[in-house]
């Protein structure tokens, strides 16, 4: 029934739909889980030069606390960048429509409805980079220093295991709840 | 009676006492102290050990032999210095010292047993040769060189490598963001002045 209603969807209706969604396309998922294993991973270094952890013994720890940061920070940054999207669509929409208009003026063909799709696409596509790119660094920052100071201060004595798991788990886990935040 | 009977008694014991001390400082007479000299044991690190060799007696030691075979060569290395040294000559009223640097290859608790020193007791070719022992610094625990780095260590190295690490994660999402906001507020600007 819904692939039916799909069909009936207008060009411009479809890309509304795309703009007001929360699902992300395969390549911006693949660069939020990229970036997500990266970021999650990184943090590895610190426990293993300064917090002396070893490598070996504690890999399986390593594998399981990086791949379920990784999922929490992917989900941090789709639902920071689809709260954001719609305010930075709407901060953008003057001057998108400014600078399409300014080059398609000479294209005289076009309708204006055809200029008018143009325009959503445009502010879509700004929108959706801007979002996509701040959610990123938003989110890394945040969840970096809440892992320097978790485990530098706050769990810093705790065996460096536990230090691990409660300072990855804590800074992914709370970016991924407060990010399910509407503000 | 009986009272001046433990007096007489008490004098002749003093009188032994005085001789015999008397009779024992006329030769050499070392006294040997062995001190660890570092505040923490770490393994892989210099430790430094001091042999103080205090002659006490009238005349001079001779043929001093310090020898300590406290650090086996399978948990210590030898840095500086040598475990056994020989002074030919340790002059009354004065004090030799010698010092040795050693490195622990494990970590645990050791046992810092005595050193042995053997001299004769003065410059006459019949002389006695006496052996003793230094004091004894005890048991020491040698911290793992991990833990002493995890306390101690600033870890410049290793921050600066995570800074390098994190460094593209943050700036790169930044710099693109911050390109395309600058750049769509410059288009919309001149709307705000018209």
């Amino acid at each position: 029934m819904s692939k039916s209603q799909n069909k009936g969807f207008t060009k411009e209706e479809e890309l509304l739909l795309q703009d007001f969604s929360r699902n992300v396309s395969t390549k911006s998922s693949a660069l939020f889980y990229g970036n997500a294993f990266i970021v999650s991973a990184v943090p590895i270094w610190l426990f293993w030069r300064i917090h002396m952890m070893e490598i070996y013994s504690s890999l399986i720890l390593f594998v399981v606390v990086t791949a379920l940061s990784t999922y929490l920070l992917a989900i941090a940054y789709r639902n920071t960048k689809f709260t954001l999207k719609h305010k930075i669509a709407m901060k953008r929409e003057d001057a998108v429509t400014r600078e399409l208009l300014k080059k398609l003026s000479d294209d005289k063909k076009m309708s204006k409805k055809e200029k008018d799709e143009r325009i959503l696409w445009q502010k879509n596509e700004v929108a959706d980079f801007e979002a996509t790119t701040y959610s990123i660094f938003h989110n890394n920052a945040i969840f970096l220093t809440i892992v320097i100071v978790a485990s530098f201060y706050i769990l810093r004595s705790f065996s460096p295991s536990v230090n691990y798991t409660l300072s990855i788990g804590t800074a992914s886990g709370l970016l991924a709840l407060l990010s399910t935040g509407t503000k | 009676m009986l009272q001046k009977l433990a007096i007489l008694f008490a004098a002749f014991t003093v009188a032994i006492c005085v001789e015999e001390k008397t009779g024992e400082i006329q030769g050499a007479r070392l006294l040997i102290s062995k001190q660890i000299l570092n505040r923490y044991l770490v393994e892989g690190k210099d430790i430094e050990v001091r042999y103080s060799l205090h002659n006490i007696g009238k005349s001079p030691a001779v043929q001093v032999e310090l020898k300590d075979n406290g650090f086996n060569s399978d948990a210590f290395e030898v840095v500086g210095g040598h475990l056994s040294t020989k002074f030919a000559r340790i002059p009354p009223e004065s004090n030799f010292t010698h010092v040795v640097v050693v490195r622990p290859n494990k970590y645990g608790y050791f046992n810092f047993s005595s050193a042995e020193v053997s001299y004769k007791v003065s410059d006459a070719p019949d002389a006695q040769t006496q052996v003793s022992y230094s004091s004894e610094p005890g048991e020491g625990g040698i911290v793992a060189f991990r833990d002493y780095d995890k306390k101690f260590s600033s870890h410049y190295w290793d921050w600066l490598a995570f800074a390098l690490m994190t460094c593209p994660s943050l700036v790169i999402p930044l710099v693109l963001w911050y390109n395309s906001k600058s750049s769509y507020e410059k288009v919309s600007k001149p709307s705000k002045k018209n």
